[in-house]
């Protein structure tokens, strides 16, 4: 962690004394000065903390370097959602580090803006959202950074994921009778305007209990825009409604982009399934007729009984009475 | 992981950069990006936790042991709401590795003498293909295993899921009779596993087991409420086992999602000995275009298990 | 028409045995109590070390004890048909053997229950049969019927023993104990034999004969529905209904004979028990194993001939694996009372209790041909590599606790026979009913 500090002051430093050469030449010295540090950083990485690399590691070493992954997805609203997952390996298991605290920042590779802190969960995964509008972006490429400070016999960890954000929108139209799903993309050009995003596939799920169901895939065309028709077989809440949800997956500058929207066009999810019964074999109460028939057979056998009984009881009556019984 | 095709503007050094960055940080990174986004909760069970405290010491539990709740044997009968639990088996991909079976036993804390979920090497006649038939709990919608139980220990809720009261099991082992799929187990005796787990019995985890009662595969309700997959499902490594509601349509192994319908449709699956009009929850798909011959299921298996097919008139003709 | 007995002088010839017990009887008691002892402690294994002591495992889960309460419960129809049906008929010859019907009636219906018990898995819950009793289950019909034909056969045989009571109690020659007096006049509830009386035992008498046969088919029907409403390939055949009643009948028979003999040897009731009771009861007997071969033979034939897979599985395995048990059962246990019973030549005392002997063990086996090989069959094979999971064997537990109901069914019969007269005294002297009084 320090050396990127270091380095990050040593980039400020040599940044702001370049104020008098030409704008041209100047970015492209950043740009060079930007690999230059990307690649010390990337060494002295690899030196220091011995991540992000290697998998782990030995039982019986004292000390255990966790591994941390950073996955980001950048949402509709200007907004991105990290997660950074801690684990380490030890024989096959994987085995994740729950509590551990991740923070998380986002850089242009000069100014590093703290984006907050999040507490791994039983997973190992520590989930943060934060807004990409005011972010540094270096030509509009943000960088998010995930550091594990270490604690015990842990190492500290670093995951980092690069990305320009992007907008995806899901919308419905009906046309000729016809319903579809609209997905238009947007992204951000050199100067901060909104273009189309073209010649890109979107995956199209719907969410389902344990995993989203993939329904279509469509490419945006030149203009941003892509559809499909909407599957009449989808099966909603009990109202209808269903949610699309529209998704770019791993596009190299971009990341994993994803949007959601909802329509009330799916069949609701109780015309399915009729009610179920609530009287049969087996079932916790009888079917009626059942009941009746027992208690007319039992009270048809136990009406003999108590006759019999009665008998005997007359009987030993009789012989209370009787004045020649001998007792 | 799909790697999409190369965009124009991207600078191969930095891509390779990222690359590099990115390179052991995700290199076990669960498979699907957008899983993980919707479902956090997602882990393989048998995982470890290490639970670090403040003062820097470890606690490790099992992971499954860890997240999940366990409701009240009342709290039980009631099924999770609006929902009819469908299990989908592939049987084109089966090949006997048996992880089902013993997640299953490691996940409910049984002995290797008691299977909830069999794997069975069946023919249904001489010139037919023989095939590995994992068979779990068929949660039929007429059991007749809840209609014989005399004292209620077994009940079907209304999600479909049928399952046994341990608390009010007498052990009559009516039941056991009952099922013409030779589903239900007994416990002959307190086994030692019994001893494992040290939380509260439930009907719905099926553990710690009871001895002199009868018990069976349970469709895990206790990790289907925390949105995980049951045992045998997430085990399966062909990803032979889906698992879903019937009523939103939809069935995942894990890393695959269909429509039931369709997939039921498509891969004309059908039900295990339909006609004795028990209507299992359990479907299966012919075992059609093989990915493995049936004889990979005999490869790296115990003597003892590979015993258990030798009377089979597979093994009797092919002697594999 | 006989003349009646004099009823002091049958109870002059009964006392003694009301009176003491010689040498031999105590060792005999002390056997049998030694045998019960064997059973309690095969029990105490079981309970102690889990089920695992038998020879039941996750497919043949129901085994001998189930086997035996099939039988005692079977065995109790001795006393449906003989004292019950026969007293409607009004027979005149059924008189000396009705006590013994009654007895073996009550006794087997003890003890046949008992053997379920041990098959259960949770003997602490029990209560939960009575408390969450569900009625779609045939269980809980199996445990109304049952406790409704015990409390029927209490009653009826009280009502029939209650005369011998009110006579023992009025007899004066014999030396009882003063507690034994006791308890004769205080269940004799003040018998005299006054008109009115006898007029309310009679009707009481009839009213709970004709339950008694109804409650035995009802009851055992219930049994045998337990089996054929699963879908077992074996048991769920339509006749086991009938099935079972006639086979239940035919080795109360079978065991009426073998006690009638050994009653007779004991007690030496030559004089009262003859070959005429003999061959009577053989007569039944022949006629229940024609009808008990029929429905075997019927049942069996339809499975073959149709030979549905699983079927044709269970009639393989009857016929290699219990091969010499299924001729046992079916063809001797069949044929041998019918040849003995029928042909003249043959039809000694010594020969029928002989084949009376064979009939039963026939029977025990043909229960046990019904509930094993079925579970052995099932749908999905059992791919099992331990041959206990395999093919069942009933284990020395198992054995033990059989041989320990036997012990408790004689053990009880004997000392039953130690408080009432084994030959009904007062039928004996009461005036043969006229032969067109039938109703």
């Amino acid at each position: 962690m320090s050396v990127k500090w270091v380095t990050s002051q040593f980039l400020k430093k040599k940044f702001y004394s370049k104020v008098n050469v030409p704008k041209a030449k100047r970015i492209y010295q950043m740009k060079k000065e930007f690999h230059l540090i990307i690649i010390i950083s990337l060494f002295a990485l690899t030196l220091s903390h011995q991540t992000a690399f290697a998998r782990e590691e030995s039982d019986t070493a004292a000390q255990i370097s966790p591994s941390l992954s950073l996955n980001y997805w950048c949402n509709s609203n200007d907004s991105a959602t990290l997660t950074a997952r801690i684990f380490f390996n030890r024989d096959k298991d994987m085995i994740c580090l729950k509590n551990a605290v991740i923070s998380f920042s986002a850089t242009d590779g000069n100014k590093i803006v703290p984006l907050g802190v999040a507490v791994a969960d039983s997973t190992g995964n520590a989930v943060l959202t934060c807004s990409t509008a005011s972010l540094p972006a270096k030509e509009g490429m943000i960088t998010y950074n995930a550091d594990f400070t270490g604690a015990g016999k842990y190492l500290p960890a670093t995951g980092s994921f690069s990305a320009k954000p992007a907008k995806l929108e899901v919308s419905f139209y009906e046309q000729d009778s016809v319903r579809y799903i609209k997905v238009t993309g947007t992204v951000k050009d050199a100067k901060g305007n909104p273009v189309p995003f073209a010649d890109q596939g979107i995956k199209l799920y719907v969410p389902s209990l344990f995993r989203p169901l993939p329904i279509g895939e469509i490419t945006l065309d030149k203009d941003g825009a892509g559809n499909m028709e909407f599957p009449k077989t989808l099966v909603g809440d009990s109202l209808g409604n269903i949610t699309v949800m529209a998704e770019i997956e791993e596009n190299d500058v971009y990341g994993n982009v994803v949007a959601s929207n909802s329509i009330p066009w799916a069949i609701s999810k109780h015309a399915i399934q009729a009610e179920r019964p609530s009287r049969e074999l087996w079932t916790p109460v009888a079917p009626i007729w059942m009941i009746i028939t027992l208690i007319i057979m039992l009270m048809g056998v136990w009406a003999h009984y108590v006759y019999a009984v009665v008998q005997l009881v007359k009987i030993k009556k009789s012989s209370k009475k009787d004045p020649y019984a001998i007792k | 992981m799909k790697k999409k095709s190369e965009n124009k503007s991207t600078s191969s050094r930095r891509q390779f950069l990222k690359k590099s960055l990115m390179t052991g940080a995700s290199m076990l990174a669960t498979g699907g990006l957008i899983e993980a986004y919707l479902d956090t909760s997602a882990a393989e069970s048998g995982e470890k936790v290490k639970v670090l405290t403040t003062d820097g010491t470890i606690m490790e539990v099992d992971q499954a042991h860890l997240l999940l709740p366990r409701v009240s044997r009342a709290e039980s009968k009631k099924g999770l709401p609006g929902k009819k639990f469908v299990m989908v088996i592939d049987l084109s991909r089966c090949k006997n590795a048996r992880a089902c079976v013993e997640a299953c036993q490691k996940g409910h804390n049984l002995p290797k003498s008691m299977e909830f979920m069999k794997v069975y090497l069946l023919q249904d006649g001489e010139k037919e293909a023989a095939y590995w038939f994992p068979k779990p709990c068929f949660h039929c919608d007429n059991p007749l295993c809840v209609s014989v139980c005399p004292v209620g220990a077994t009940y079907k809720r209304s999600d479909g899921i049928v399952l046994i009261d341990n608390e009010r099991c007498i052990g009559c082992k009516f039941c056991i009779t009952g099922c013409p799929y030779s589903t239900r187990v007994f416990a002959w005796k307190h086994y030692p596993e019994f001893d494992i787990d040290k939380q509260p019995y439930s009907p719905e985890a099926s553990s710690p087991g009871v001895e002199g009662t009868v018990s069976k595969c349970d469709f895990c309700p206790d990790l289907v409420r925390v949105g995980k997959l049951p045992y045998c499902a997430q085990a399966c490594p062909m990803g032979v086992i889906f698992f879903g509601d019937m009523d939103e349509d939809v069935v995942t192994n894990g890393a695959e999602t269909f429509q039931l319908s369709q997939l039921l449709r498509d891969r004309a699956g059908y039900r295990y000995l339909e006609t004795l009009g028990t209507r299992p929850s359990v479907y299966y798909l012919p075992p059609v275009d093989r990915q493995f011959p049936v004889d990979r299921g005999f490869g790296d298996l115990d003597e003892s298990v590979k015993d258990r097919y030798k009377e089979t008139p597979y093994v009797k003709k092919n002697k594999p | 028409m006989e003349t009646p007995y004099n009823q002091s002088d049958l109870l002059k010839e009964f006392s003694p045995h009301l009176e003491r017990t010689s040498v031999l009887q105590m060792i005999w008691i002390v056997f049998l109590l030694g045998v019960i002892g064997l059973g309690g402690f095969a029990l105490y294994t079981q309970i102690s070390k889990g089920h695992i002591v038998t020879g039941m495992r996750d497919n043949v889960v129901w085994g001998i004890y189930i086997v035996n309460f099939i039988f005692f419960m079977g065995v109790s129809y001795a006393g449906a048909l003989i004292s019950g049906s026969l007293h409607l008929f009004r027979a005149e010859w059924r008189k000396p053997i009705i006590r013994i019907a009654e007895f073996i009636t009550i006794i087997a219906l003890l003890i046949g229950p008992c053997y379920i018990l041990l098959c259960i898995g949770r003997l602490d819950r029990l209560p939960y049969l009575v408390l969450f009793g569900r009625i779609q289950s045939p269980i809980t019909w199996d445990v109304i019927a049952i406790s409704t034909d015990i409390f029927g056969c209490i009653i009826f045989l009280y009502l029939a023993l209650l005369r011998d009571i009110a006579q023992i109690r009025d007899f004066k020659e014999i030396s009882l104990p003063k507690w034994k007096k006791k308890m004769y006049s205080f269940l004799a509830l003040g018998y005299t034999g006054t008109p009115e009386q006898q007029k309310r035992l009679q009707n009481a008498t009839d009213i709970m004969a004709a339950m008694v046969i109804s409650i035995a088919i009802i009851v055992y029907s219930v049994l045998a529905w337990i089996f054929s409403v699963t879908l077992q390939p074996g048991w769920h055949s339509t006749i086991f209904g009938p099935y079972f009643v006639i086979a239940a009948v035919f080795s109360g028979c079978g065991i009426m004979i073998i006690t009638m003999w050994l009653f007779r040897k004991i007690y030496h009731l030559e004089h009262y028990i003859t070959r005429r009771h003999f061959v009577n009861v053989g007569v039944l007997m022949l006629v229940l194993a024609a009808l008990f071969g029929y429905f075997t033979f019927s049942d069996y034939l339809t499975k073959w001939y149709g030979s549905e897979k699983n079927d044709e599985l269970l009639i393989q395995l009857l016929f290699k694996k219990y091969y010499w048990l299924f001729i046992i059962s079916n063809y001797v246990g069949v044929l041998l009372p019918m040849i003995v019973v029928g042909i003249p030549k043959f039809r000694t005392i010594n020969n029928i209790t002989f084949s009376a002997i064979v009939v039963v063990l026939a029977l025990w086996i043909n229960r046990y041909l019904i509930v094993v090989p079925t579970l052995e069959s099932p749908y999905l094979p059992i791919q099992d590599s331990r041959p206990e999971w395999l093919f069942y064997n009933a284990t020395w537990v198992e054995w033990s606790l059989t041989a320990a109901g036997v012990a408790v069914f004689a053990l009880l019969m004997t000392l039953a026979s130690k408080f009432i007269p084994v030959v009904n005294v007062s039928e004996m002297g009461d005036k043969p009913v006229p032969e067109e009084e039938i109703l």
